[in-house]
């Protein structure tokens, strides 16, 4: 089980609280989980990938175990602790209330 | 202590009123005296900088500015707690100077009653030695980021909605910049603002001294700072989460070779511009007076509301309630033959769920104008406005 962590509009899109928790076929990359996570909650396609290029949004990072994975390739290996359901993916979007 | 040693620049006065830093080893006199000397400038005197003012003020940092354009309103009272219900109606500025003062009389406090902008920024900025972000829209903290990296002063950032928040220090050298973390802006209308998504009084207050904290390390030159790492904050789980950030070799403003240069104009780079009116322009629209004028004839028209059931709860305009997001699922539930008003908060939501609806085939549907606060403010002032 896979564990996403999603900035609160994108929850808010998807109706979801908490975390999401998501079931990846294969080996756990960034395209896996995004593309699992964009087949249970079809409302977030485009938000955090572009809807052409699948690539990620400038307004939008990801992380894990403290690191930024945003520059990874999409294809590589989720750290062990994701894909093992320890930690989760956060994905971090900008915010500017203040 | 010699008075030639250092103590010279603080009163007895100032001594007793900042004994328990004086003790600390990490603050001592010295650390005091180089409070006293740094000049902090906080944009914005809201819910960020509420808490970031009157704790810096209490610190003793020795000179405090404060930017802001607006007047206090009700709805900034929840969380914008240098202001009183009293200073409702009042220049933000002239109010948390006010506090500041009351606060620690010997703080400096320069009052900038102006919106920041690409044409003064810079002149602002030069009479300071930090930048405290507390604005509450991208366009200024662009504006505000790549100010400081021309200029060459720390920002000390954080920002929040809902339950969440975000803090770190930008711009330093060596660090990044907020560039390097969101190189663009989210499309407007896709991350809502405070105003449109709410947030909980007391977070600005949370992530606010978070700054706060973070400004007086830099100018103590102690600790560990925000710099290099990003403070994620879930007040709802109470979560603290700490990620690395690193700098972006081609950062277009901190970058090895940068292409910006100089300041440019923020509201075009973040789209802003005109985005109000485009939304009321793009789909047929009804002014309040003339929906009220035809109601009260006994017109036959439909009123949608688009907003959250929580929000129906506060007020309403007895209309069938479909919340934008579930529109697609419930279309059935309306009668295209019919004439539709659709309305939310302001009118932004409702102007998409019109253009929604004319793209399958709705030929009659208007959108509510400045949506129920417009209803509020010109046509039923009983209707509670949030």
């Amino acid at each position: 089980m896979i564990r996403v962590v999603l900035p609160a509009h994108l929850r808010t899109l998807a109706r979801v609280t908490g975390e999401v928790k998501l079931e990846v076929e294969g080996q756990v990359t960034q395209r896996s989980v995004l593309n699992a996570l964009e087949t249970c909650y079809p409302m977030l396609r485009g938000t955090i990938r572009d809807h052409v290029t699948q690539q990620r949004r400038p307004f939008v990072r990801f992380f894990a175990c403290e690191e930024d994975l945003s520059h990874e390739s999409p294809d590589a290996p989720l750290p062990d602790p994701v894909a093992n359901g320890v930690e989760p993916l956060l994905v971090v979007g900008a915010i500017a209330g203040g | 202590m010699s008075s030639s040693s250092g103590p010279a620049n603080l009163s007895k006065e100032e001594i007793l009123r900042y004994s328990r830093h004086l003790i600390m080893p990490e603050v001592a006199l010295e650390g005091q005296q180089r409070l006293k000397a740094a000049r902090v400038l906080c944009i914005g005197a809201g819910g960020l900088g509420s808490p970031v003012a009157l704790y810096l003020a209490a610190a003793g940092v020795g000179t405090l500015g404060l930017v802001d354009f607006d007047v206090v309103d009700y709805t900034n009272l929840q969380r914008q707690i240098i202001h009183t219900t009293g200073d409702v109606g009042r220049l933000k500025v002239e109010s948390a100077a006010e506090k500041i003062k009351a606060i620690n009389p010997f703080v400096h406090v320069r009052r900038f009653d102006t919106m920041l902008t690409s044409a003064n920024a810079l002149e602002i900025f030069r009479d300071f030695d930090i930048i405290a972000d507390g604005t509450d829209n991208f366009a200024t903290r662009y504006l505000v980021n790549d100010a400081c990296v021309l200029s060459g002063k720390p920002s000390v950032y954080a920002s929040v909605f809902r339950f969440e928040g975000q803090a770190s220090v930008f711009a330093t050298d060596g660090g990044p910049c907020y560039r390097c973390l969101y190189p663009e802006p989210p499309p407007p209308g896709m991350v809502p603002s405070c105003a449109e998504g709410g947030v909980l009084g007391v977070l600005p207050g949370l992530l606010g001294i978070i700054q706060a904290t973070e400004v007086i390390k830099l100018i103590l030159g102690s600790g560990e700072t925000l710099i290099g790492r990003l403070l994620l904050v879930d007040a709802l789980a109470m979560h603290f989460r700490e990620v690395k950030l690193r700098k972006n070799p081609e950062c277009p403003v901190c970058g090895a070779n940068p292409t910006l240069t100089e300041l440019i104009d923020y509201d075009q780079f973040c789209g802003t511009r005109g985005e109000e009116s485009a939304a009321a322009t793009a789909v047929p629209e009804i002014e309040p007076e003339e929906l009220k004028r035809r109601l009260d004839s006994g017109e036959d028209i439909f009123l949608l509301d688009v907003r959250e059931p929580h929000e129906y709860q506060i007020c309403n305009l007895s209309g069938h309630l479909i919340p934008l997001g579930d529109l697609p699922q419930r279309v059935h539930e309306l009668d295209s033959s019919r004439e539709i008003v659709a309305h939310c908060k302001s009118g932004a939501r409702s102007a998409k769920a019109v253009e929604f609806l004319r793209g399958i085939g709705f030929r009659y549907v208007k959108n509510l104008a400045g949506g129920i606060t417009a209803w509020a403010d010109r046509i039923d002032q009983t209707v509670p406005k949030y």
